[in-house]
């Protein structure tokens, strides 16, 4: 059986133990194409543990994944983003020690081949600087290129790592809790530029601001204790006793973050 | 059967007790290792020196009257030693714990390995200016001589007693550490220091305590060994690097690991003795190999857990120290002159060094790359050019390409094997499969054991230039080491090395850009491998010996002190790194036996006060000028 050509990400029965203790145990979940699809629930759900599963990071214990219908589990994280499958993480990851503009252009090197060509200079990868400036220009962080990576604010190293996973112009972006440890003015225009760059992609995000979640997301799955407890839009899921329970009730903390 | 296989019956019984007994001797130490590793992550490279201390504690015990003629001190014999050494072993390392490793817990990991590397150095060397190399006998304790005859062979008591002790000391360390309160916590110490804390734990002191008990470890080992080895200042050396390959065997964070892996790998090493002598001084290593190959993980150990590589570049885009035309021409000119103003042959031995820590930096400083084993690439292409050049008849150009090419090959197997682990392990992991090459050298005829290859003859330049004479030998020296020095300067700013610094930043964001990393770091190993072969064939030519000393650890660790007292990740680091160690051998080199102490003594304090190295304080103190004149200007 081939899956439903809408379905972009497909897990089947996705199982992952780690030393006895079952971190996800059997999730089922289908992301359709153009779509934004949050995954939320409690912290230690096991919402982080599905992205490592799906972008490659962690084999699972069982269970299946499929990316437009072919079955990728078991590949490599790097392979699974040559696919077009890409993620950011939890904590912001950027390259530290390398200026702005270059964290984004580590990005748009990639596909272009000059990645293994260590006897070129580094003038091969100019023709690259106008696309790098885009990017830049798109999330606001043009005046800093050529500023250390290290010494931007916590927001705008998020902001950076948007644009350097944008620079892949990846078919599937995974966002792990985008808008953790952001002011409003940047969850705003992270949201704002989430929904600009979700034209012709798939999103699946982690997210605990249930507000953008609302704002965002199409569909949305609970996961609580490596299990999916509820989905469906935010108005059916926001009136599920059994998530109500679990989530928005038993942790305002998370909800506010 | 076995007299089929031409093996008598007492023969194999004989060394598989041998065998038997190294392995527990294997799994106390690795135990020790395994324990400070686990918890303190601390690659405790003093493990072996510190196990010497055991013994000697115990020879002195039992010397005390010769020792120090005037006091009247009674001769106090194994048992007391037995009992009192290892506390006092255990002490010293508390203390030092107290003095040195407790101030590079919350450093990269390299540090620990080489202050650790230093501290051995001086213990051992200390020891050997004081007893010699020479070995001392210990004598087996009355109540334990004569032995019981098992029927298939006579079995001394004393190693029925070790036999007996190690196997009771490994059980309860085991239970201590995975079955009790005080094990349970020590393990989340840690991993969650400040939560213990919170629990009103002394986590410095338990951290101490930790530490003292691993070496206590060690010194126990000693006390036990002293009558069956001799008791000599290098007897921990030699077996240091084989507990790190049984370390790695055994698995990570496996405290039972460690043990089952030590017993199974003396037995194996024993049994390799009936069957194949030759290969018993590699079998362990070799194994190594092999369990890395087929469970990178290790025989017991958990999920592997990666670990953040090794980040320890110094360099300051922008600075002038970093200007590679300008140094190229400056190096240029300054190398013309050289000859003229020192030895020729003194300044053809700082280049290939200078070259040899450049192409290490390459690996460490850029790939973030803790690699302990470069002396197997620099030593196996000395030994192949000089072959080539002396056996072969070679010119020299192209003998030095054989030893390249040959540098490149071994480079290639152990960058796949080791690229597999990370940090320490991966220290470890290279240093093991280095002391494959080094005890093949030992045993393999074309190699001439410890004489190595002589008279090597340097021969003429493309059958035109004679290299005998040494001014003409210096300038074909000066033009490898410029070309080679461009070239690795070159890798570092190429797309390449962008990557290749991205990875070394943040390897897992790397993969999630789609970068296949370990891919990236086996090349930057690679041609690291490659140019410390031309570094070791430019060496086998100039001084025309190729020798074991070129595969020695030492070997190793003189290319990660060059580029740490240079400045690790800098443009001129291993250049300032390979001049300062190569004078200082020099200078010291009066001193005999000293070279060792002072050397060791030079790691601990590049460790302790010059982490940035030369080079690196260099470019700061120079960025920071630069702040300080561009604010005044504002103002
Ligand atoms: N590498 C790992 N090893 C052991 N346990 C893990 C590992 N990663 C996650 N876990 C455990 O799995 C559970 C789910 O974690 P995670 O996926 O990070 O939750 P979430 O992202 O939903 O907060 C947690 O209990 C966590 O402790
Ligand atoms: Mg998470």
């Amino acid at each position: 059986m081939t899956a439903p050509p809408e379905a972009v990400i497909e897990t089947r029965g996705l199982s992952k133990s780690f030393e006895g203790f079952r971190a996800v145990t059997g999730v089922d979940l289908s992301v359709r194409r153009n779509t934004i699809h949050a995954l939320i629930g409690p912290n230690g759900a096991g919402k982080t543990t599905v992205f490592n599963l799906i972008t490659g990071f962690l084999a699972p214990t069982s269970g299946r994944i499929l990316f437009k219908g072919e079955d990728i589990t078991g590949l490599p994280g790097d392979a699974v983003a040559r696919r077009g499958i890409v993620r950011s993480f939890q904590i912001s990851a950027i390259f530290p020690r390398m200026t702005v503009a270059e964290n984004v252009r580590i990005a748009l090197e990639r596909p272009t081949g000059l990645a293994w060509r260590f006897w070129r200079s580094a003038t091969a990868l100019d023709p690259l600087a106008h696309r790098v400036d885009e990017l830049l220009k798109a999330v606001g962080l043009l005046p800093e290129r050529d500023r250390l990576a290290a010494g931007l604010p916590y927001g705008r190293k998020r902001a950076l790592e948007f644009a350097t996973t944008l620079a892949l112009d990846p078919e599937v972006l995974l966002l792990d809790e985008p808008m953790a440890g952001l002011g409003h003015e940047d969850v705003d225009r992270i949201a704002e530029l989430i929904r600009t760059v979700a034209a012709g992609r798939t999103i699946l995000m982690v997210e605990h601001n249930l507000a953008v979640v609302a704002r965002l997301a199409g569909r949305i799955t609970v996961l609580a204790r490596g299990q999916v407890l509820a989905e469906g839009d935010y108005a059916a899921i926001s009136s599920n006793p059994a998530v109500v329970e679990a989530y928005i009730g038993g942790s305002d903390d998370d909800a506010a973050a | 059967m076995l007299s089929l296989l031409g093996i008598s019956a007492p023969l194999l019984w004989g060394q598989l007790l041998i065998g038997l007994i190294n392995g527990l001797f294997y799994a106390m130490m690795s135990l020790g290792v395994a324990i400070i590793f686990g918890l303190l992550r601390i690659g405790n490279f003093v493990h072996g020196a510190q196990y010497m201390l055991g013994a000697y504690g115990a020879w002195t015990l039992a010397n005390l009257p010769t020792l120090f003629p005037g006091l009247g001190l009674p001769s106090l014999g194994y048992w007391w030693a037995l009992v009192l050494v290892p506390p006092a072993v255990a002490a010293v390392g508390a203390l030092t714990e107290r003095l040195f490793i407790r101030r590079v817990y919350d450093l990269e990991h390299a540090y620990g390995l080489l202050l650790t590397v230093g501290l051995a150095m001086v213990i051992e060397g200390l020891f050997n200016l004081r007893f010699s190399a020479a070995g001392q006998q210990y004598g087996v304790p009355a109540e334990l001589r004569g032995g019981v005859d098992a029927g298939f062979m006579f079995i001394p008591l004393y190693r029925l007693w070790v036999i007996a002790a190690a196997l009771a000391v490994c059980v309860a360390t085991w239970y201590a550490i995975e079955r009790t309160r005080l094990g349970a916590n020590l393990r989340a110490a840690t991993e969650n220091p400040d939560l213990v804390r919170a629990f009103g734990v002394n986590v410095p002191r338990m951290l101490m305590l930790t530490y003292a008990f691993g070496v206590g470890l060690a010194g126990l080992t000693g006390v036990m060994a002293a009558p069956i080895y001799q008791v000599g200042p290098y007897m921990g050396q030699s077996i240091i690097v084989t507990i790190f390959a049984v370390v790695v065997i055994g698995g990570m964070g496996s405290i039972f690991g460690a043990i089952a892996a030590g017993v199974l790998m003396g037995i194996l090493e024993g049994l390799t003795k009936v069957f194949w002598p030759e290969a018993s001084s590699t079998v362990i290593f070799v194994a190594m190999a092999l369990i890395l190959v087929f469970r990178p993980r290790g025989l017991f150990g958990k999920d592997t857990v990666s670990h953040a590589g090794t980040d320890l570049a110094n360099a300051r885009a922008g600075s002038i120290l970093e200007n590679v035309r300008l140094w190229l021409v400056l190096l240029a000119a300054g190398g013309a002159v050289l000859p003229f103003l020192i030895y020729p042959v003194f300044a053809m031995k700082i280049l290939c060094f200078a070259l040899f820590a450049c192409a290490y930096n390459l690996v460490f400083g850029y790939g973030g790359l803790l690699a302990f084993g470069h002396a197997a690439f620099f030593g196996a292409a000395a030994y192949v050019t000089a072959h080539a050049a002396a056996v072969w008849g070679l010119p020299p150009e192209l003998a030095l390409l054989a030893g390249a090419a040959m540098a490149a090959g071994v480079g290639a197997i152990f960058g796949w094997l080791a690229i597999r682990r990370q940090g320490l392990y991966f220290a470890m992991i290279t240093l093991a499969l280095a002391q494959i090459v080094y005890f093949y050298a030992i045993q393999a005829p074309w190699t001439h054991g410890e004489d190595g290859i002589q008279s090597v003859p340097r021969g003429r330049l493309f059958g035109l230039v004679d290299l005998n004479d040494n001014l003409a030998m210096y300038f074909f020296v000066l033009a490898v080491f410029l070309t080679c020095f461009a070239f690795l300067a070159r890798v570092v700013r190429s797309p390449y090395g962008q990557v290749l610094k991205a990875v070394r930043e943040n390897e897992r964001r790397a993969i999630s850009l789609g970068y296949p990393t370990d891919r990236f770091k086996l090349i930057a190993f690679t041609l690291s491998a490659t140019f410390a072969g031309v570094a070791g064939g430019l060496k086998a030519i100039v001084f025309q010996i190729a020798s074991l000393a070129d595969l020695h650890f030492m070997t190793s660790a003189d290319a990660l002190l060059m580029t740490l007292i240079g400045g690790v990740g800098t443009l001129l680091g291993p250049v300032v790194g390979a001049a300062i160690v190569v004078t200082m051998q020099r200078e010291f080199a009066g001193f005999g036996a000293w070279v060792v102490v002072m050397q060791g003594a030079a790691f601990v304090l590049c460790v302790l006060f010059l982490r940035k190295g030369v080079v690196g304080t260099l470019e700061d103190w120079l960025a920071r000028r630069e702040d300080r004149r561009r604010r005044g200007r504002r103002e």
